[in-house]
C-alpha cells in the first residue's frame, strides 16, 4: 500500500480538528443535542407516561409558540423588563469593573486580600451559603424584618424623591436622570454583580506586553495618553468577553427564566417552556451580536 | 502614620507622571468604601462561626463576636460523626469531582480554543457561535433533556455525570479565545520552524504565555464544580459530595445553628484560599510578548 503523505496545510488542519475533537464531542453530546430536543419540547405537546416511564410527544406545530404571544398574561412584560433590565446593567457593570480591575492592578501591600475581598459575592453565591444565610436570618428576624424592610423603603423613597427634585432643577434631561437613579438604587447588585468581570480584566490588564508600557514611557506619555492609547484598546476584546458573561449570568438569573422554570416544574407545561427559554435565548443573542458588531468597528485592534 | 502617609503619595517621584496625590488619595477611598461594602458578609460569616449561641440568636444581631470560642465546630464534628456515611467519603467526592471538572476543563477548553483561535479550518464560525448560543441556555430550564441525556449515556449516578458535562461547557473556549486572539501569530510560528510539533507549541508556547487566563478560568471553574451539590445525578449516599452533607447539617435547623455557622464558614472558606492562590500566581506571570521586532 502506498503511503500518501500529507501537505503542510493537511497536516494542520487534522490537527487543529485534533484540538478540538474531545471538547467538541462533550460539547454535542451534553449541549447542543439539549438545544435540539428543547426546540423538538417546543414545537410539541410533552407528556409524562407515568405507567412505562418516560413521555409521550405529540407535534402541535406552532400552538405553543402563538399561546406564548397572544394569549399568556404576562411572558411578553416579563420579557421586556428582563431584557431591558439586563441592558441597563450592562455598562454599569463593566465600567465599575473595568474601573476596579485598573485599581487592583496597581501595586500596593495586601493587594491578593483586596481582590479577593471583591470576588467574594461570587463566591458567596452559592446555594449553601445563601441557604445558610437565610436560614440564620430567618431564625433571628422572623417577623421583625418585615417591620424594618418597610421603615427602609419609606426613608428610601423620601431620600430618591429629593434627589430627583435636586437634580431635575439642574435640567437634566430627565431619562438621564432616571437612569442615575437607578444606578444608585441597585449599586450593590451591581458590585456584586461584577466579580468575575474584574477577575477578567485583571488578566487581560496582566496579559498586556509590559514592553509596550515602557514604549509609552520613553515616549513621554501621561497615564492618561497610556490608558486611552495602549490599555484601553488592548482590553477591547475582553471588554467583550464580559459583556457576553455579564449578559449570560444575569439571563440565567432573570425573570424569564425564572417564569419558563415555574412553567416547566409547577404547571407541568414543559412545550410552553421550551418556548419561553428558547424566544428569551434568541432576543439576548440579538442583543448580543448588536453590542459586540458596534463595538469592534469602533475598535482597532492592535496585532 | 506619617511616614506611611508620605510613602502612599511618593509614586510621584519614582513611578508614574502626572499622578497627583489627591487623585491617588481619593482613588483608594473610593476603593476602601467598595472595599468595606463587599467585606461585609465576609467578617459576619467569620464572626458568627466564632459566636457562642446565645450570642448568634441576639436581636438585633451583632456584627462583631463577643467572647469567641470554638464550640460551633465541635457541634459540627459531632454533626459529621453521626452521618450515615464515613465524612471522608464526602470529602474525597468532592475532591474527584471538583478536581476532575476543574483540570479537565481548563485542559479540554484551552485546546478546543487554540485552532478555534488560530487556524482556519470550515465551519469555524459556526462553532464559536454555537457556544455562545448555548451559555445563554440556563441549566435550570434544560434540566429534563440534560437528564435524559446523563441516562442514555448511563452515567447516571456516577461522577462523570458531573465531571463531564463541566468539561465541555462554553464559557472557558470563549474566554480562552480571547485571550489566545492576542498571542502574536509569529511566536508560534518560530516555534514552528523549530521544528515543534502542535502539540509542543500548544503547551510550550502558548499555555505559558496565557497562564492569567487559564488560572482565571480555573478560579471560576473550581468555584462552580465546589458549589456542586450534585442532587439530580448522584443517588447513592457513597458518592454525594461534601456540599451536600454540609447542606444537610446546615438545614437542620435551630438545633443545629451553631454547626450551620460553622459550615458557611467552611464552605466560603475553601474557595477563598483557591482565588487567594490562583491569583497571587496570576500576578507573577507578568506576561511579556517574547518577542522582539
Amino acid at each position: 500500500m502506498k503511503k500518501r503523505r500529507l501537505s503542510l496545510e493537511s497536516k494542520r488542519k487534522i490537527n487543529g480538528y485534533l484540538f478540538i475533537l474531545p471538547w467538541l464531542v462533550g460539547f454535542v453530546v451534553f449541549y447542543v443535542r439539549s438545544l435540539f430536543m428543547t426546540v423538538e419540547f417546543s414545537l410539541s405537546d410533552l407528556q409524562m407516561d407515568v405507567v412505562n416511564g418516560g413521555y409521550n410527544l405529540t407535534w402541535v406545530g406552532l400552538k405553543n409558540y402563538i399561546y406564548a404571544f397572544t394569549a399568556h398574561g404576562s411572558f411578553k412584560q416579563i420579557l421586556t423588563s428582563s431584557v431591558l433590565n439586563m441592558v441597563v446593567d450592562i455598562p454599569l457593570i463593566i465600567f465599575f469593573s473595568l474601573f476596579m480591575a485598573l485599581l487592583l492592578n496597581r501595586k500596593f501591600k495586601g493587594r491578593t486580600l483586596v481582590r479577593a475581598i471583591f470576588f467574594l459575592p461570587v463566591i458567596l453565591n452559592a446555594e449553601a451559603i445563601l441557604d445558610a444565610i437565610e436560614s440564620a436570618t430567618a431564625m433571628v428576624a422572623t417577623g421583625v424584618s418585615a417591620a424594618s424592610q418597610e421603615v427602609a423603603a419609606e426613608s428610601a423613597g423620601i431620600g430618591m424623591a429629593y434627589y430627583i427634585d435636586l437634580f431635575g432643577s439642574l435640567m437634566l434631561p430627565k431619562s438621564v436622570l432616571e437612569y442615575i437613579v437607578g444606578a444608585t438604587d441597585r449599586i450593590t447588585s451591581i458590585i456584586s454583580a461584577s466579580g468575575v468581570q474584574i477577575v477578567i480584566f485583571i488578566a487581560a490588564l496582566q496579559s498586556i506586553p509590559s514592553n509596550l508600557y515602557e514604549v509609552a514611557k520613553m515616549e513621554g506619555a501621561t497615564a492618561y495618553e497610556t490608558f486611552w492609547k495602549v490599555t484601553l484598546p488592548m482590553i477591547t476584546p475582553h471588554i467583550i468577553t464580559n459583556i457576553v458573561y455579564t449578559v449570560v449570568d444575569s439571563f440565567v438569573s432573570s425573570d424569564v427564566v425564572t417564569l419558563a422554570y415555574n412553567e416547566a416544574f409547577t404547571n407541568y407545561n414543559y412545550g410552553l417552556s421550551s418556548v419561553f427559554s428558547l424566544v428569551s435565548t434568541l432576543v439576548t443573542c440579538g442583543i448580543l451580536l448588536l453590542i459586540c458588531g458596534t463595538i469592534t468597528k469602533k475598535s482597532s485592534f492592535y496585532n | 502614620m506619617k511616614k506611611k502617609l508620605r510613602h502612599l503619595f511618593r509614586h510621584r517621584k519614582n513611578r508614574k507622571l502626572n499622578r497627583s496625590p489627591a487623585g491617588n488619595a481619593l482613588l483608594f477611598f473610593l476603593m476602601g468604601i467598595f472595599g468595606v461594602l463587599m467585606a461585609v458578609p465576609l467578617v459576619m460569616i467569620v464572626n458568627n462561626a466564632l459566636k457562642p449561641l446565645d450570642e448568634l440568636f441576639q436581636y438585633p444581631p451583632k456584627l462583631f463576636v463577643r467572647n469567641p470560642t470554638l464550640n460551633n465546630f465541635v457541634d459540627l464534628f459531632v454533626a459529621m460523626n453521626s452521618s450515615w456515611v464515613p465524612f471522608s467519603r464526602y470529602v474525597l467526592n468532592t475532591v474527584i469531582i471538583t478536581v476532575g471538572g476543574t483540570v479537565g476543563h481548563v485542559i479540554l477548553a484551552s485546546m478546543a480554543a487554540y485552532p478555534l483561535s488560530k487556524h482556519e479550518f470550515k465551519g469555524k464560525n459556526l462553532l464559536f457561535s454555537m457556544v455562545v448560543l448555548s451559555m445563554m441556555f440556563s441549566w435550570t430550564v434544560t434540566q429534563i433533556p440534560n437528564y435524559m441525556i446523563i441516562s442514555w449515556l448511563h452515567i447516571n449516578n456516577t461522577y462523570w455525570a458531573l465531571i463531564l458535562p463541566a468539561c465541555s461547557f462554553g464559557m472557558g473556549l470563549y474566554l480562552m479565545k480571547q485571550f489566545m486572539d492576542q498571542l502574536p501569530n509569529a511566536l508560534m510560528e518560530s516555534a514552528r520552524l523549530d521544528g515543534a510539533g502542535e502539540f509542543r507549541v500548544f503547551f510550550r508556547i502558548v499555555m505559558p504565555n496565557v497562564k492569567p487566563a487559564w488560572l482565571t478560568l480555573a478560579i471560576f471553574q473550581f468555584q462552580q464544580m465546589w458549589g456542586n451539590t450534585g442532587y439530580m445525578f448522584l443517588r447513592d449516599e457513597e458518592l454525594k459530595p461534601l456540599q451536600y452533607s454540609l447542606q444537610q447539617i446546615a438545614a437542620g435547623g435551630t438545633a443545629r445553628a451553631g454547626a450551620s455557622a460553622a459550615v458557611t464558614f467552611i464552605i466560603a472558606a475553601i474557595p477563598i484560599i483557591f482565588f487567594l492562590i490562583c491569583q497571587s500566581n496570576v500576578l507573577e506571570t507578568m506576561t511579556t510578548s517574547g518577542m522582539k521586532e
